[in-house]
């Protein structure tokens, strides 16, 4: 395995369900560009042992990225990746997004998170989105 | 001809009872630093006056289990059957209540297990050990035995022994038959077909636990434990197929039973330590690096009496083992009856193949 494959993290304890936290942390992964188009993800069954889930939960969130255009989950091949156009935002779309991420940096500063840190976190997302 | 049966008896119980009791000694220390009598606690427990003081207790119920045992089975000599049986269970079960004991003792130390999980994101490259050609090893070893014993059909009794007892006198008949011939020899197929499935079975469905930083994975001592089987298959063909050639050698004598001990013995502790020195590299490697688990998060509630791991919300089949070096089977798996259904088959049918060709008269 190469050091720089990318992970997938979910924390059990949270009371996130697990299937929104694969659901995420796979989609950032795919929206970073850290895989190309034909690019293979593991099975339903090996990310579901690797994360000590049940099945349904990886396959549901693999069902929910493959709804959204990112995966092809034809029976036979695992999860491909897809070469996914980015679609055309709606306004709705766009303003959801700034508020949800004013929320979160609002909520960030309540727990204590210094306002430079949040700065360079989004500098950093920011690049990396560029990249991809 | 052995002359003093009795004292050879009773000379191998006492051999028995000093392993079990060394097993039972032994076995708190055979886990992970996260762990003590199977319960997940903080790595500084072990050391507490507490947890010492709870080790030397359950030590000390262990050994008179064992001592009991022994004294029932030495008074059951020759054929005391009674006392043989309650001397054997004794042993089974005496270490297993005092340990479940010390586990409940510790259960009140219980921590819960590091609850953030890591997968790499790329499909698993799994190889059997050595590949193909050394998986493949020990069934070759049985066909050439096989082979042999075709070739030299001819030369085989009618009827030939099988069994001695320790006077020396055969107690244990066979026939020139397929079954009696060969019947070992599938048998051996058998128990090695089923190791191999369980060899695939943890390679492809146990948990691969990431090592952070490393690009290392747990999955790298999972290879080296399938190595350890496929030695362990090796030995079985070695030993079966010199069962196997018993009607054409006649009485192996005391020599047979004597150098394979000393086969198993030589063998067992050089790779037990190749084995545990691995797991050993993968512990200081875990240790060094921040906020990686030791085990593979599998919480306390799912282990029955420490050992038996049942979780259906656990797409693992096979999960590590709480003690010793190795997996163990998930029973709360949809496919875990059918795995062990499966295995149990190709054990028990070449043994009931087998046993159909024995006779004691």
């Amino acid at each position: 395995m190469a050091p720089n494959t990318p992970v997938l993290r979910v924390d059990l304890a949270s009371d996130r369900p697990v299937y929104e936290q694969i659901v995420s942390g796979l989609r950032a992964v795919l929206v970073a560009g850290e895989f190309e188009p034909g690019d293979q993800l593991p099975t339903v069954r090996q990310l579901a042992t690797d994360l000590g889930v049940h099945h349904n939960t990886v396959a549901e969130a693999y069902r929910v990225l493959a709804d959204e255009g990112w995966l092809d989950l034809r029976r036979g091949r695992g999860a491909v990746v897809l070469d996914r156009r980015e679609a055309k935002p709606s306004p709705e779309a766009k303003q959801g997004f700034a508020r949800r991420l004013e929320e979160l940096v609002a909520k960030a500063i309540t727990d204590g998170v210094p306002r430079s840190k949040i700065a360079d976190h989004m500098a950093a997302l920011a690049k990396k989105l560029g990249k991809a | 001809m052995v002359e003093h049966p009795q004292f050879l008896v009773g000379a191998f119980m006492a051999v028995v009872a000093a392993l079990v009791a060394w097993l039972f000694w032994m076995v708190p220390l055979w886990s992970r630093p996260g762990l003590y009598f199977a319960v997940t606690v903080p790595p500084e427990f072990k050391k507490t006056p507490e947890a010492l003081d709870l080790l030397r207790s359950y030590r000390i119920q262990a050994l008179i289990h064992t001592a009991i045992s022994f004294a029932l089975l030495s008074a059951a000599i020759p054929r005391h059957w009674p006392l043989l049986v309650l001397g054997e269970i004794w042993l089974a079960i005496g270490p297993v209540i005092a340990f479940m004991r010390a586990r409940e003792r510790v259960m009140r130390h219980g921590v819960a297990p590091v609850s953030v999980r890591e997968a790499v994101l790329a499909p698993r490259a799994a190889h059997l050990p050595g590949g193909w050609i050394l998986q493949l090893g020990p069934f070759a070893v049985l066909l050439a035995a096989t082979i042999y014993l075709h070739l030299h059909w001819e030369q085989i009794p009618d009827r030939f022994p099988v069994h001695w007892g320790l006077d020396g006198q055969p107690n244990g008949w066979s026939v020139r038959t397929p079954a009696g011939v060969y019947g070992p020899l599938l048998l051996a197929f058998g128990v090695i077909a089923g190791i191999s499935l369980m060899t695939y079975g943890i390679l492809h469905h146990a948990r691969v636990v990431r090592i952070p930083g490393s690009g290392a994975t747990k999955y790298d001592f999972a290879h080296r434990i399938g190595f350890f089987l496929v030695a362990v298959e090796f030995f079985l063909a070695i030993i079966f197929s010199f069962a196997a050639f018993l009607p054409l050698t006649g009485n192996p004598g005391i020599a047979f039973p004597l150098i394979f001990t000393v086969l198993i013995l030589a063998a067992t502790f050089p790779l037990a330590a190749w084995l545990n020195r691995g797991r050993a590299q993968q512990l200081t490697s875990i240790a060094t690096t921040p906020g990686s688990s030791l085990g593979d998060g599998t919480l306390d509630k799912y282990w029955k009496m420490g050992v038996f791991y049942c979780n259906p919300d656990d797409a693992a089949l096979f999960v590590e083992a709480r003690f010793g070096v190795g997996y163990t089977i998930n029973f709360g798996h949809s496919s875990a009856w059918i795995v062990m259904a499966v295995v149990s088959l190709i054990v028990l049918f070449p043994l009931g193949i087998a046993l159909t060709a024995l006779s004691h008269r």
